[in-house]
């Protein structure tokens, strides 16, 4: 390993580190506060490595990584999400019953799986990183571990994720079979060399599929989203909405783009066939939904499902929409989410809709976040997330994929039903306060307001002048080429 | 230098903004000063860049304050541009719009604070709009303001919107204006579309880009919009209508402001308008059409602003002779004449109106000369001007439309001439039957006669004044006289021919309608000042008091047909059609939401089960994908 390589992997090892300086930390009996701080400062210092080494990629570590634009993108992405998750999570886990402490191991061992997906290029970084970031999960899920639901959901979660390992595996084992490899660029040598792809090697695909659509909870392999969203923390919920789900987007995009799969129609219609039928019944699923992080949980699937339209055309279009809407939709659910955090009392959190019933009278700054966030997930102009679905939109218009296309205009019509109904439970007359005690840590509830306003702030930049966004998207994947 | 212009519009910005907002906490008087002020300051500030233009002797140099629209084929500035015409406009605009607010401080004092301020406010943002009309460097901004006028004269006529009578007068002002405006915005985007610029420089020197087609429709759009905005034959029905408002609001519509709009705007587009023959022939004969017409109407009104009224659509239709046939500065002239005496004879209705408790019928007044000694005066100097006596503003700026009438066709002039004649009659009819004869009215109103205060007199006497002088900024040469308004506006209206026509033709011309107008006077004076019309009108005269039945003409072939197929659309259509399938919909959708969340039961296995089982339907899908593409080539 050359030192330009190692230089590459220097975001990754203060990732790696992160985790360790928390169990020290723990060891020398050090209290919630000074390990909040500390992994804050960790991950800034994630973020500055990665600054730091900007000159010297792409990097190809062969066999299994590669760090250039692409990566980072996704790289910076969760990191972003990982410190706005953090700090909510102090509040959330000073008001649990919970010792918070392992916690914070737990989150940055599964944010560096989620990592490590952004830079595979072969099928065991793909396997490592995905399990690094699953067995994490599992224990987050149930880490309040005394309620039920939390430890339901764990449990459910569990169960299918390893079921649907053991798929991802076969499917790899499949494609080894057909091409003798597991690096996705031989693959890819071979599968040309080949010229047409293989019944073997679309099976294989298949098989892998069912992994990636149930980490991303893409229908029909939705199911567990709603009720682990339910069960899990609220701060746990939102990392499994974000960093989960970009590290899963990252690996499989790459994968995608190094096999060229776009040309493949065979995998286009399984793509498209999963994205409408996300789309139809993530909307159609929410429409009723009573339940906040069960309605969040659905239409991040329906989210998810106009996000594979951006994946359909497979060009650098194609990419950047992609990109650009898991950034808008990364900050609208951080928002979202952040909101439930902070209104949630001890004992249980606010996510039954009638809580927020006349919101806006009680708590105005809350409630106008909450429904920027919610404005930004229908889509309206001005915000961030019109500006992605309409790029997104653009993508798939330029590929003339018609009908995923009219199924994303159609069910976003009825996406802005559920979210107007929230809305304008918020703007209801008759309020129910939520007695909640505040005196806890003043300084970290300030914190958690002002990354609010800073999300709110980035809802509207990105929607009024998307093309800093779209600029610095193109910048970094202009390095790949 | 540059920069001050925007100082023009922004101050009846301002005051509309703080009269607006604050109008319930504002006292009356700091109301009227900040309206009035507002205007007062643009006045100056107008004056300022009139006399630099007419040092300058060109279009001053004005920075775009932003960019307005910028797409990949196009690109349109927020700009405005200061050149002879739109600062000539600025005076008149400023200087009457001022006259009016100042008597409107006093006109209106019977109403409330918050209306008070709601009035003034309307009224700001009434001139707001008309500036940036004129003011406005390209179409665009052109019709930002004529909208902005548009609505403003709809707010302002239905003031008193208590009264349904006069907002039914409100929104027919805004549906003829905006019958108009439809054609004004199609003449926009066929600009666009052509030459991919709206900007008046662009498309003035791109001109050999469009082809005599585009000219002509480009042109009669155009004057479909002016047609609607300064209501010409046939959308001039609102106009008489608008008398709902206060009268100040009257005499701002009708002198100084919006009315002037369509003239103004082919006055600026007169490069385009040369370069047509059909346009100017078109824009000739509907002008001299509801010249005739209107001043037809005038002759049996009896509510003293209806025939006001008529005058002034009569007087538009002199404005457009002198377009069509090709006087753009003898129109503008006629403009600034007008808005002088125009705004003079309403506020002086008004006046009236005022002594007389809200009476407008002038058969039940009369002999108001002995009570209303300056509102008198003033009165009967513009009725003189109007009139077209020398030497008094209207004779100028009239007989120089009608020279030119006559240099294109001596049949216009004849036209010209009797509609000339006949507003001199009705006119006097007008004047004799209000401030000659004996008092008519109760014995109470006559107790409460008296002179309006100074806020309205002071108005009424400099407008007299103006009225009287400001002809001799267009003297003729041929009565020894250099034309100055010619020579300044000379380099704006370049296509400007000027007729030659013989020095004894012209005093011939002159002498013409100068001793038909006085014979008319003697004779209306005679006839009325004694012996009114106070009797029902019959016969034909009752065809003229109804207005040749035009509203009702319009209401059999255009209103009852459209609400008979729009009853038929409410109630077939969206009943039984729209509304089943959008319900329906609907409930299809709630339908499925309640099937698909049986799926979602919380037990592990049946996930399970359920994934397995898609993805064995997937493979099945996959190992028949043949067919199944086949299957969808043939529906998409």
């Amino acid at each position: 390993m050359t030192e330009q390589q190692l230089m590459a992997l220097l975001p990754f090892m203060v990732l790696a580190a992160a985790s360790i300086v928390i169990i020290l930390l723990i060891a020398f009996r050090q209290g919630h506060t000074v390990i909040q701080v500390t992994g804050f400062l960790l991950m800034c210092l994630v973020i500055f490595a990665m600054w730091y080494v900007r000159g010297v990629l792409p990097q190809t570590i062969a066999p299994l990584l590669i760090v250039d634009g692409f990566g980072a993108l996704f790289t910076g992405l969760i990191v972003f999400c990982v410190l706005v998750v953090g700090l909510f999570s102090y509040i959330y886990f000073e008001e649990r019953e919970e010792n918070p402490r392992e916690y914070y191991i737990l989150i940055f061992l599964s944010t560096l799986g989620a990592a490590i997906l952004t830079i595979s290029r072969h099928f065991m970084s793909f396997f490592i990183g995905l399990e690094l970031l699953s067995i994490s999960l599992y224990a987050l899920i149930a880490y309040l571990r005394t309620r039920n639901n939390a430890i339901e959901a764990g449990i459910k979660y569990l169960v299918l994720a390893a079921l649907t390992s053991a798929f991802l595996l076969f499917g790899m084992a499949l494609i080894y079979m057909e091409t003798g490899s597991m690096d996705f660029a031989v693959i890819a040598q071979r599968l040309n060399a080949a010229g047409k792809s293989s019944a073997l090697f679309l099976t294989g695909f298949g098989v892998m599929m069912v992994a990636v659509g149930f980490k991303l909870a893409l229908v029909p392999f939705h199911l567990w989203a709603a009720d682990v969203y339910q069960g899990a923390p609220s701060p746990v919920a939102s990392f499994i909405a974000t960093v989960s789900k970009v590290g899963v987007f990252a690996v499989f995009l790459r994968f995608c783009q190094e096999l060229h799969l776009q040309n493949n129609s065979a995998v286009m219609m399984l793509i498209s066939a999963v994205a409408i039928l996300s789309m139809i019944s993530g909307n159609i699923l929410a429409l009723r939904q009573q339940n906040l992080k069960r309605l969040l949980a659905y239409s991040s699937i329906a989210h998810f499902g106009y996000l594979l339209v951006a994946f359909l055309p497979g060009n650098n279009t194609g990419v950047e929409a992609a990109v650009f809407y898991l950034t808008a939709y990364a900050i609208t659910i951080l928002a979202a989410f952040g909101i439930i955090i902070l209104l949630s009392p001890g004992e249980k959190d606010a996510d039954s809709l009638s809580m927020y019933r006349g919101l806006f009278w009680d708590k105005p700054f809350m409630a106008i976040v909450l429904t920027v966030a919610l404005l930004s997930l229908a889509g309206i102009p001005l915000t961030a997330g019109f500006i992605g679905k309409f790029y997104v939109l653009t993508a798939g218009v330029e590929q003339r994929a018609w009908l995923p296309v009219i199924v994303l205009v159609i069910t976003s019509v009825i996406g802005l039903y559920y979210y107007l109904r929230i809305i304008s439970t918020i703007f209801a007359d008759s309020p129910v306060t939520i007695q909640k005690e505040r005196s806890l840590n003043q300084f970290f509830y300030t914190a958690s307001y002002a990354a609010l306003v800073v999300l709110t702030l980035l809802l509207f930049g990105i929607g009024v002048m998307p093309a800093v966004i779209i600029q610095g998207i193109k910048q970094f994947l202009v390095i790949d080429r | 230098m540059s920069k001050l212009v925007y100082l023009v519009p922004l101050f009846p910005l301002l005051g509309f903004l703080i009269n607006g907002l604050f109008r319930k906490s504002l006292s009356k008087g700091l109301i009227g000063v900040i309206g009035s002020g507002a205007i007062l300051a643009s006045f100056i500030v107008s004056l300022v860049l009139f006399f630099d233009v007419k040092s300058a002797g060109a279009a001053l140099p004005v920075e775009p304050l932003f960019t307005f629209i910028n797409t990949a084929s196009f690109k349109i500035d927020f700009a405005f541009q200061v050149d002879q015409l739109s600062s000539l406009f600025l005076l008149i605009i400023t200087g009457v719009g001022f006259l009016i607010h100042l008597y409107s401080t006093a006109y209106m004092h019977e109403e409330t604070e918050a209306h008070f301020g709601r009035y003034f406010a309307y009224l700001n943002l009434f001139v707001f709009s008309m500036l940036l009309l004129v003011l406005g460097a390209n179409y665009v901004i052109m019709f930002i303001g004529w909208e902005g006028v548009g609505l403003c004269s709809y707010l302002l006529i239905g003031y008193w919107f208590k009264n349904s009578e006069y907002n039914y007068a409100a929104t027919k002002a805004f549906v003829m204006n905006r019958i108009g405006d439809l054609g004004f915005l199609l003449a926009i985007f066929w600009l666009l579309s052509k030459l991919g610029a709206v900007s008046f420089v662009e498309v003035f020197t791109h001109l050999d880009k469009l082809t005599p087609g585009d000219i002509t429709a480009i042109t009669v759009l155009l004057f479909v919009g002016a047609m609607g905005k300064s209501a010409q034959i046939p959308l001039y029905t609102w106009l008489p209508d608008a008398m709902a408002g206060p009268t100040p609001v009257s005499a701002l519509i009708h002198a100084a402001t919006m009315v002037t709009a369509g003239i103004y705007m082919v006055a600026r587009s007169n490069a385009l308008y040369s370069l047509s023959e059909v346009a100017q022939h078109l824009v000739t004969i509907i002008g001299l059409a509801t010249a005739l017409f209107s001043a037809t109407i005038a002759l049996r009104q009896n509510d003293i602003k209806k025939v006001l009224a008529y005058s002034t659509v009569s007087q538009l239709g002199y404005m457009f002779i002198g377009l069509g046939v090709g006087a753009y500065t003898g129109a503008v002239f006629h403009v600034m004449t007008h808005a002088f005496f125009k705004a003079l004879l309403f506020l002086g209705a008004g006046s009236v109106i005022h002594a007389m408790h809200h009476e407008q019928d002038i058969r039940k007044m009369g002999g108001l000369r002995k009570y209303l000694p300056t509102t008198h005066w003033t009165f009967l100097a513009g009725c003189i001007a109007i009139a077209g006596i020398p030497p008094l503003s209207g004779f100028f700026s009239k007989d120089e439309i009608l020279a030119a009438a006559y240099a294109k066709n001596p049949v216009y002039w004849g036209l010209g001439v009797a509609g000339a004649a006949l507003t001199a009659f009705y006119m006097f009819r007008l004047y004799a039957t209000t401030f000659l004869g004996n008092f008519r009215g109760t014995h109470e109103q006559e107790h409460h006669l008296h002179e309006s205060p100074a806020a309205m007199t002071w108005p009424l006497i400099i407008l007299a004044v103006l009225s009287i002088i400001a002809g001799f900024v267009g003297v003729p040469e041929v009565l020894g006289g250099g034309h100055m308004l010619r020579s300044f506006l000379a380099p704006v209206l370049v296509t400007e021919h000027h007729p030659e026509i013989e020095h004894s033709t012209e005093y011939m011309l002159m002498g013409v309608s100068v001793a038909l107008a006085a014979i008319a006077i003697i004779i209306a004076i005679n006839k009325f000042s004694k012996k009114p019309q106070l009797e029902e009108p019959a016969g034909f005269g009752k065809v003229l008091a109804d207005k040749w039945y035009v509203d009702e003409l319009y209401d059999a072939i255009i209103v009852k047909p459209l609400n008979a197929f729009a009853g038929f659309l409410k109630n077939v259509v969206e009943k039984s059609g729209i509304d089943g399938i959008v319900n329906g919909v609907g409930r299809f959708v709630q339908y499925s939401a309640r099937q698909l969340r049986l799926l979602q039961s919380g037990q592990v296995g049946s996930y399970i089960l359920f994934m397995v089982l898609s993805m064995v339907v997937f493979f099945l899908v996959y190992w028949n994908q043949a067919m199944i593409t086949h299957f969808f080539q043939k529906i998409f």
